[in-house]
Order: C-alpha cells, then structure tokens, then sequence
C-alpha cells in the first residue's frame, strides 16, 4: 500500500532564508500529527507549501500516489486538503452555518451555476443538517445564525476548524489551533478534534506551541528546527528528547 | 542625402516636444509616486489637480500678480495645501480601503472638473505669457521659450526632490516610511505627518505641471485627463511605487509618444500609449525597473 | 449571508411587475416615460458593474466601454436589417466575448494594477470607437439606427412607433440581467464570489478556483453592460463615442455606489436618482454633476454601502430586535 503523504526534500526560501530545507518525511496511516518546533523554524511555511499557497523551490509532494506539488492551491483542496491559517480566516460578513456551508459546498465552476436552477433539496437538506451537527458539537450551535464577525476570536478559530472538517478533508493542516483560545475552550476543541478524527480519520497535522494539548492530542510528534525536522516519535519520546529540549533553549 | 536629413530634423523635433511632455508627465507621475509609494493611495484625482494648477496660475497671472514665474509658484504652493487638506480630510480616512479609495477619488474628480466649467465656462482659457511667443530657432527648426522653461523647471523639481529625498531628515524618514512602515514608526517617524507631506508635494508638483503646460497648450477642464493617464502609464513602466522609474517611465512615454507621430496619425498616437500600458502590464506587471512582490495564492 | 441574498423572491418579483406597470400609471406623460426608460439604459449596465465590484470587490474603470461595444454591434447589425431580438443577443455576446478576451490577462493584476488596466481598457476601446471611421462613423457616430418592426410575443405587441414600446423593450432587457443578476448571486456561484470578496486566500484553500470565478463575474459584468449599451442605441436611436468615455465610466461607478453596491436594487434606485434627479431640479448639468461628486464623497467617507445601505441600517434600527439585528448584520 503506497503511503498517504510523502514530502521528498522539499524546499523554500525567502531572499537569502531557507525557510524550509530539504524537509522529507512519509506519513503511511491517518492518524493527529503534532508539528512544533521553536518559533521561525519553517511550520507555517511547510504548511503554506504542502497546500499549495506558495511555490516549492525544491522538492516533491505526493499525495495518496500522486503528486501534487504542481496543482494550483483550489486543485489540491478538491483533492481533500484543507488547512486553517496561523492568523484566523472566516468570512465575517456571513453567518456561522454559511460559513461552514460553504466549504463543503461544490466549487466547481459549472455545477455552481446550475445550482440556482435545480437545486436539490434534499442534498441542501442534507448538508445543512450536517452543519448544524458539526457546530453544535463544536459548541457554536447557538451562534449558527449571527455573522461570524460577532464571535470571539477563539470562537472563530473553532468555526474555522468546523468550516475545514466539513469539507471532509483527507489531509487536514491546522496551524496553531490553540493560540488565542481560552482554557474552557481549549478542552472543548481537544475534545471536538478527537471525536472527528475518531468519526473520520484521515492526517491530520497540527502545528502547536501549547506542549500540553498536542502532547496529549497527537499520536505522532514531528519536530522542526532550521528548515529541517530535527526528530520524529511518539509525545513520550519527543519529550525525553536531549536534541529537541537543546532545540528549544538554544 | 536631404531626405535624410530631413528625418534627422524631423526626429530631432520630436525628441524636443517629446522631452517637453515627458518632463510635465514626470511631474504628473512624481506626485503621485510618491504618494503611492508611503500611503498606498493611488489618487485618480492627481488630473484634475494638474488641471486646477493651470487655472490658478491664470487666475494669479491674470488677477494677482502679472509676473509668470510668481503665479506658477503661487498655483503649485496653493495646489500643495489643497493635498494637505485633501489627505487629512479624505485620504485617511479611506487609506486601507482600495475600492473606496477610488470612489472618493472619482468624486474629486466630478467635483472639481464640473466645478470649473461652472467657475469658468467650458471654453478653453488662452494664457499669454511672454515665454509663449518668444521663439528659440535651432538649425531650420523653432521651439518656443517655455518648452525650455518646462523642461528646466522640471529638471529643477526633480534635483530638489532628489535633495529632499536623500539629503534632509525629514526625506529620509519619508523613504524609510515607504519602504518599510513599521520600521519607521518604531524609529519614531509619524506616519500620519508624512502621509501629509507626501500629499502635500506630491499635489504641489502635479499643480505646477498643470501651471506650466497651460500657457503652451490651453487651459480647459479635461487638460489634465490625458496627462494623468500618460503619468500612470510611466508609473506602470516604472513599476508602480519606484521615483527613478516614474521619472524614466515619464521621459520614454513623452518621446516614445512624440516620435510616434511621425508614424502614426496623430489620432492613434494616444492608442499607442495604451497599448504600451496594456503591454507592459501583461509583460511585466511589476514594472521595468521595479521589484517584482510576492502575490496571494 | 450578503444582504442581496436575502431579498425575498416576491419582493424581487413584485419590482420587475411594477416597473412593467408603469406606462400604464404614466400614460398621459410621455417625459416621465422617457426619463423612466432612459433610467432603465443606466441601470442595466450598473447591473453588470453591480456584479463584479458589489459582490467580488472588483473595480473596473472602463466599463461604459462594454456598454458601447453592445451599442454598436446592436446598431450595425440593425442597419444590416437584423431583426432586434438577435441585434440585442449578438450586442450582449459581443461584449461578453471581448470581456472574456480583455479578463484572461487582466485579472492576474493585483488590486491598483488591475483598476489602472480596466481604465487604459476603456480608454483603448474608446479611441476605437472614435476613430475606426469604416466601423463606427468616427467621432460623428451611427446616427440613423433604425426603429425596430414590432415584435409579436403573442400575448402582446410591441409597437415601437409609441414611447411605450421602447419601455417595454428597456423594462425587459432589464428584467433579463435583474434575474441574471438575482440567480447568480443567489447560486453556489455568488457564495463563491463573496467570499472572494471577503478573503481570497481563504476562498482558494477552500476550493474555488478564482482566476476562474473573477473571470466568468467579469464576462457575465460585461455582457450585461453590453446589453445595457445595446438597448440605449435602439432607444436613442444614435450611437456616439462620446456616450462611452471615462466619464462616462465614472457616472457607471457612480450609479452603483449611490444606489447601493451589493444590493439587488441598488442599481435601479442609483440609475433612477442619476437620471431623474437632475431633470425635476432644472439645476445646470454641471452643478448636478459636483452636487453627485460630493455625494459620491460623502458616501466614501460615511456610508460606502450607498443609499440601499442606508435603507437597510435604518430597517434594522426601527425593528430593534435582537434576533433581528443579529440575523441582518
């Protein structure tokens, strides 16, 4: 069985900064992966060039067998990826329910147009019922109908979150999920995470500065210094790590 | 061999009218460069300011001061305040919201356009000047004074701002403003006080073009319109938000425009500029001389 | 969700009957019909404008130049002896076909690049107009287009000898992008758009390709601009450059943000105002036209959501509710 995600030395750089370099790794089973790193060592970056929002200078990025490092960023979403951004992205000016409605919604050109022809109800039915469930467990079921703007920012990056597993995603690439977000909250996402990756596995990828809730999220840490992963293995492991504590305070 | 040097002088000609107008679409294009480059404002309504320079500069000539150097001085110093006052009053207020910031422009426009047919009438306004009719003969060929005195005050312009720019404080941290913003305010350089400098020349120098075209061509409520077309056609070459550009870019779109016509007919000579814009858009967006930027997704 | 989507079907439908209504109410006044269809001339090309910067945020300073290339290739074809019906859809095609051949490159440009392109655009298709003498008769025009043959729809026919019948023909053509511009903004489609508008780089990691969504909003945009220039050549009868200038793009943005950039309605109430106003004041052309730049100004400054806008805050004020105020903002 070929593996679900391989990054064969993969490579950005800004100006004269390697922000990320010659990063190879395989990810063979769905599972939540923790991606942390002291800050400036290239997380977001490798996001940004997993999902396609900027170029790779090297390297190569297959996807269940297939590469994908050449599609544009909307092609690799329509393969399954979704990501959530480091600073918070929502549609403020639209209400929770549609935020999410949104991104399950088909973006295919075409089909969009037809959709104000011949809408299928109970599809619509179907997807809105699926929307109201995923914001209910994520707790923002009382705000399904106000706009997004009203929302605390730690509400928001819940609602993010809900918008990018409502796409069911095959490839999932959280960029701190858990910054800005107050303890109370902070359990109901471990807990909404946890649940939706026991519903629907897939990868999930998080990258995390809070030790305590990606230890006890992740079963795989993968640990990132200068552009390049320093060292990969299980929360227990990564912990006990010599390099990676000298990573951090170095 | 006489028809050949009949395309020297021909060519010769054109370059002294083309260097006369790219020199007025530096000034154009300096303005509003410089505004563009410190606040990201791109200010649609930089025509009708050069339009309004060359009314004032009749308006003191003619009513105030019966000298043409004074009153160019005195429209560009006038047209200065109105960008001060402009930026603080509107600008600001719509720096972070592009499309807004177009709309307010557009209003300028219709405001001071139509307010000048009102003030004025829609013919053109004749400004006889002594430099107009005063004639510099050079070889079979004739220019008159004030495409020299145009030249050479833009060429003053350019020197002084070039001082300003690089040799004051107050330049330095205006560069440094446009450069990079953050960096300058945490040295301590008031954004919103070189916003207001910035609009302050950048409108000064548009209403001295304005004052120095208008006795050579006429004074009418659109003579700024193709100006501020052709200005942001050089800024677009430049590449939008570099000064050595937009003085480049202004000086190749005059003779570029002007050597045309021996070409083309003069109704296409405007086209070929477009097509040049267009061109360079699609070719090299980021400019001739500028620095490409990194785009979204 | 973006206020137009909400607009109630009955309610859409209730307008485009009253508009059909109207020269049944203004029957003994031929001027109200006149300036009443002229409006209609205005509000469908602010209909197309509408599109693309209500709801995608793009701003195209040429778009009166779509409007002309409908006008003309509408009054060419007439003169050849096209019937109007088809006259209309190749004017329609045509602008659409050169919006999609004008978007392809220019959509790339970033946000300043891209609104300089559209006015460098305007203004090349402007200096076509005016000076491809064998085509478009130069500065002078097409004067002479033809009055079109009535046009049986079977239930009615339009006689275009009365005003009523250029009316109606307006009051249609305009239904047509009132719908078009109803449904896309209400598809999947239009959701696209907005949240193109809102966040780009969101919307691409969402799925939506939007190189290809800004180019189908722009094409549809000039398309209906395009039909909007061809019905103004049928009722004025002429087609000149002048009508297609960079004023008259201004006039086109101007229309759109008065009425209401975003809103189902905010074209026709804009259009309305612009065409109507001046004609009941008697003020001289050019007061009217500062009076409207300091609106324009004003509006910028204060309430750039334009007078539907407005509308809508002071509906939300005097309902007072809560659940209102929370559904609506």
């Amino acid at each position: 069985m070929p593996e679900l995600l391989a990054v064969e030395g993969l490579g950005k750089a800004f100006g004269g900064i390697r922000a990320v370099d010659g990063v190879s790794f395989r990810i063979e089973r769905p599972g939540i992966y923790g991606l942390i790193g002291p800050n400036g060592a290239g997380k977001t970056t490798l996001f940004d060039v997993l999902c396609g929002r900027q170029a790779a200078d090297a390297g190569e990025i297959r996807f269940e067998g297939r590469r994908v490092d050449l599609d544009r960023v909307h092609r690799r979403a329509r393969r399954g990826f979704a990501r959530t951004f480091q600073e918070c992205r929502v549609l403020l000016e639209e209400s929770c329910r549609d935020n999410v409605l949104f991104a399950a919604q088909d973006k295919r050109l075409g089909r969009e147009g037809l959709q104000a022809m011949l809408r299928s109800g109970r599809a619509r039915r179907a997807a809105r019922a699926e929307a109201d469930r995923l914001l209910d467990l994520a707790g923002l079921a009382r705000y399904a109908e106000a706009p997004a703007s009203v929302l605390s920012y730690g509400q928001r990056r819940l609602l993010e979150i809900v918008s990018t597993l409502m796409t069911r995603p095959r490839l999932l690439l959280l960029d701190e999920p858990a910054s800005g977000v107050n303890p109370t909250l902070l359990n109901a996402l471990h807990d909404f995470l946890k649940r939706m990756f026991a519903e629907r596995p897939a990868v999930f990828i998080v990258v995390e500065h809070n030790m305590e809730f990606i230890m006890s999220l992740a079963s795989e840490i993968i640990v990132m210094h200068q552009g390049r992963i320093l060292e990969r293995g299980t929360p227990a492991a990564i912990q006990a790590s010599r390099q990676v504590i000298d990573a951090y305070l170095g | 061999m006489r028809r050949c040097e009949r395309i020297v002088t021909a060519i010769f000609e054109q370059v002294v009218n083309g260097t006369m107008m790219g020199a007025i679409y530096v000034l154009v294009a300096l303005g509003m460069v410089l505004i563009f480059g410190v606040m990201e404002v791109l200010n649609f309504a930089h025509g009708v300011l050069f339009m309004a320079g060359g009314y004032l500069a009749w308006v003191f000539y003619y009513g105030l001061t019966g000298s043409y150097p004074a009153s160019v001085i005195l429209a560009a110093l006038s047209l200065a305040v109105v960008g001060a006052a402009l930026e603080r009053g509107v600008f600001r207020r719509v720096r972070t919201n592009v499309p807004m910031q177009i709309v307010a422009s557009l209003g300028l426009i219709l405001i001071v356009q139509n307010g000048a047919v009102l003030l004025f009438g829609p013919s053109a306004l004749a400004m006889r000047v002594p430099t107009v009719t005063a004639l510099v003969h050079v070889g079979d060929l004739s220019f008159t004074q004030q495409h020299f005195v145009i030249i050479a005050t833009a060429a003053a312009a350019i020197a002084a701002l070039a001082f300003f720019l690089f040799r004051t404080r107050l330049g330095t941290a205006m560069r440094a403003t446009s450069q990079n913003p953050e960096a300058a305010r945490v040295v301590g350089v008031d954004p919103d006080r070189i916003h207001l400098l910035a609009f302050a020349i950048g409108s000064g120098l548009g209403g001295l073009g304005g004052a120095l075209l208008g006795p050579l061509f006429l004074i009418f409520p659109q003579m700024g319109d193709l100006p501020l077309l052709k200005a942001l056609t050089a800024i677009v070459l430049g590449g939008l938000g570099s000064i050595p550009g937009a003085i480049v870019g202004g000086f190749v779109i005059g003779i570029a425009e002007a050597l045309s016509t021996l070409v083309v007919s003069t109704d296409y000579r405007d086209m070929v500029v477009f097509l040049l814009l267009i061109a360079v858009l699609l070719v090299r967006p980021w400019g001739l001389f500028g620095i490409r930027v990194r785009g979204e997704g | 969700m973006h206020p137009a989507g909400r607009a109630a079907p009955w309610a859409a439908l209730a307008f485009v009957v009253l508009l059909y209504l109207a020269p049944v109410v203004f029957a003994g006044s031929p001027y109200v019909l006149y300036i009443l269809t002229l409006t209609l001339c205005y509000a469908v090309p602010a209909i197309g404008l509408n599109l693309l910067f209500g709801y995608v945020g793009l701003v195209s300073l040429g778009h009166m130049a779509f409007a002309g290339v409908g006008a003309y290739a509408t009054a060419l074809l007439m003169k050849a002896g096209v019937g109007v019906v088809p006259a209309l859809a190749a004017g329609t095609l045509g602008a659409g076909l050169i919006g999609l051949l004008v978007g392809i490159p220019c959509l790339r440009l970033r946000s300043h690049f891209f609104i300089i392109v559209t006015l460098a655009v305007g203004m090349m298709l402007y200096l076509l107009f005016n000076n491809l003498d064998w085509l478009t008769g130069g500065a002078a025009g097409l004067p002479g287009v033809p009055r079109p043959q009535p046009l049986d729809l079977g239930v009615a026919t339009i006689d275009f000898r009365l005003s009523e019948g250029f009316y109606w023909l307006a009051a249609t053509a305009f239904a047509v992008a009132f719908a078009a511009q109803y449904l896309l903004v209400r598809s999947d489609f239009g959701r696209s758009l907005a949240a193109i508008r809102q966040d780009e780089a969101l919307a691409a990691a969402r799925g939506v390709d939007v190189f290809a969504h800004k180019l189908a909003a722009f094409a549809i945009s000039a398309a209906i601009a395009g039909l909007g220039g061809g019905v103004m050549a049928l009722f004025l009868r002429a087609v000149a450059p002048l009508s297609f200038d960079f004023m008259e793009s201004i006039n086109l943005v101007l229309i759109v943000i008065v009425g209401g950039a975003g809103y189902l309605y905010g074209p026709y109430l804009g259009a309305l105002l612009f065409v109507a106003l001046p004609e009941f004041l008697r003020a001289a052309d050019q007061l009217r036209l500062v009076a409207f730049g300091a609106i324009l100004l004003v509006l910028a400054l204060y309430a750039p959501r334009g007078l539907c806008g407005l509308a809508a805050l002071i509906g939300r004020r005097l309902r007072h509710t809560p659940a209102g105020a929370a559904a609506d903002a």
